[in-house]
């Protein structure tokens, strides 16, 4: 069963509420969703060290739940998680980085001047739709695949697609008014 | 062990978490902390004898109003960061409020007293210790805040760290004033806030190292 935003903040509410039930659903829906994201990261790595990033972030959504604030997204607050877990991992091997996690290392480590072009990017993203904004955070900023992104936000790949597509023209034809 | 026999074993027995869990984690690590720290005072360097009767006058209330007025500003900054969502350091300048009021009163006895007194109540009888002290007693504090930590998610572990430190820093003076004899608005400005500074930049230091999870 693929689970999407809101089915997830339930469970983890309920779990949140002494609910182990709920929390054992949340735990089992986050496995795939975790492995592809770490698959589509941690390029160099086995299965096994995948499998073992998976269960240190689940042990951390369990034992660290206490920092989920029941108001904001929860795909928001496990991908940071997950995002924390990754470099950490970087550093302990401290092998040699593939490109494809460099990104996340320099936005954890550059934070200041990132923070600074995220003011920026937040600023334009406002002007959108909500729907579209969304999207493009989810699949741009974030780095969720497209269909990470579709089912955080509870709706289809194809239309997580065309908001991307429409928002980034919408920005491009907005950036360039403004040059003008 | 494979991953469902790890979700089935650490899901059987939840104990349900408030909606502030947060800020109680921290609130009791502090508060034992400082506890300590009041412990360690009472052990070793004594309360101010006069302590009843100086609980009355303004020149306390100073001291308190500024250490307290700071822990207050950390702790709620060191709780942003205890969230992995990034956090921001951005509400720190509130710290700006206490540091000039106390200012102000620093300005406004100077003015009142004449220059050749100025270095005396600049350095009074323990300028030598103070800073340390506050360092020290700053140590209890932070254990406190490391235990508090273990349940928290830190992503920032440099930044957190240094504001954990600072309200650690804090908190030590507030107890260290008990002890404290000092009545001038610059001693503390400046003493009190090197010690401050010292636990917050030792925080700096061993965040990474100490706050990893």
């Amino acid at each position: 069963m693929r689970a999407d935003e809101n089915q997830l903040r339930a469970w983890m509410i309920d779990g949140l509420d002494g609910d182990g039930d709920a929390l054992a659903c949340l735990l089992r829906a986050l496995v795939p969703l975790l492995r592809n994201f770490f698959r589509r990261r941690v390029q160099s790595c086995g299965d096994d060290d995948i499998e073992d990033l998976v269960q240190e972030v689940l042990i951390a959504v369990h034992s660290r739940r206490a920092t989920f604030d029941r108001n904001r997204v929860f795909t928001a607050w496990l991908f940071s998680i997950a995002r924390y877990k990754m470099v950490d991992q970087f550093r302990r091997s401290r092998r040699t980085v593939p490109i494809e996690g460099l990104d996340d290392i320099l936005i954890a480590e550059g934070f200041e001047s990132s923070s600074n072009a995220r003011l920026d990017v937040d600023a334009l993203l406002d002007t959108l739709p909500a729907k579209q904004a969304r999207a493009i955070r989810a699949t741009k900023i974030e780095g969720a695949s497209v269909a990470e992104a579709a089912i955080a936000a509870g709706i289809g790949e194809s239309d997580i697609k065309v908001s991307v597509h429409r928002g980034l023209k919408a920005l491009a034809a907005r950036i360039s008014g403004q040059t003008r | 062990m494979n991953t469902d026999e790890l979700i089935a074993s650490i899901t059987t027995d939840i104990r349900p978490v408030g909606r502030n869990a947060v800020g109680w984690r921290l609130a009791t690590g502090v508060i034992a902390g400082a506890l300590v720290s009041t412990l360690l005072i009472v052990a070793t360097l004594g309360f101010r004898p006069d302590l009843w009767l100086t609980m009355h006058g303004a020149t306390f209330w100073m001291k308190w109003g500024y250490t307290i007025s700071l822990a207050a500003v950390a702790i709620y900054v060191t709780a942003r960061l205890a969230r992995p969502d990034p956090g921001s350091l951005r509400r720190l300048w509130l710290i700006a409020v206490p540091v000039l009021a106390l200012a102000a009163v620093g300005a406004g006895e100077l003015i009142r007293t004449p220059r050749s007194e100025w270095l005396a109540m600049w350095l009074g009888h323990s300028w030598t210790k103070c800073p340390w002290l506050v360092l020290m007693l700053a140590v209890p504090v932070f254990i406190g805040l490391l235990w508090s930590f273990r349940r928290l998610a830190p992503t920032r572990l440099r930044a957190a760290g240094a504001v954990a430190g600072l309200a650690a820093g804090a908190f030590s003076a507030t107890v260290y004033c008990l002890h404290c004899p000092e009545v001038s608005a610059i001693f503390v400005l400046t003493w009190y806030s090197l010690g401050i500074l010292l636990a917050a930049s030792l925080g700096a230091i061993v965040g990474p190292r100490l706050l990893r999870w």
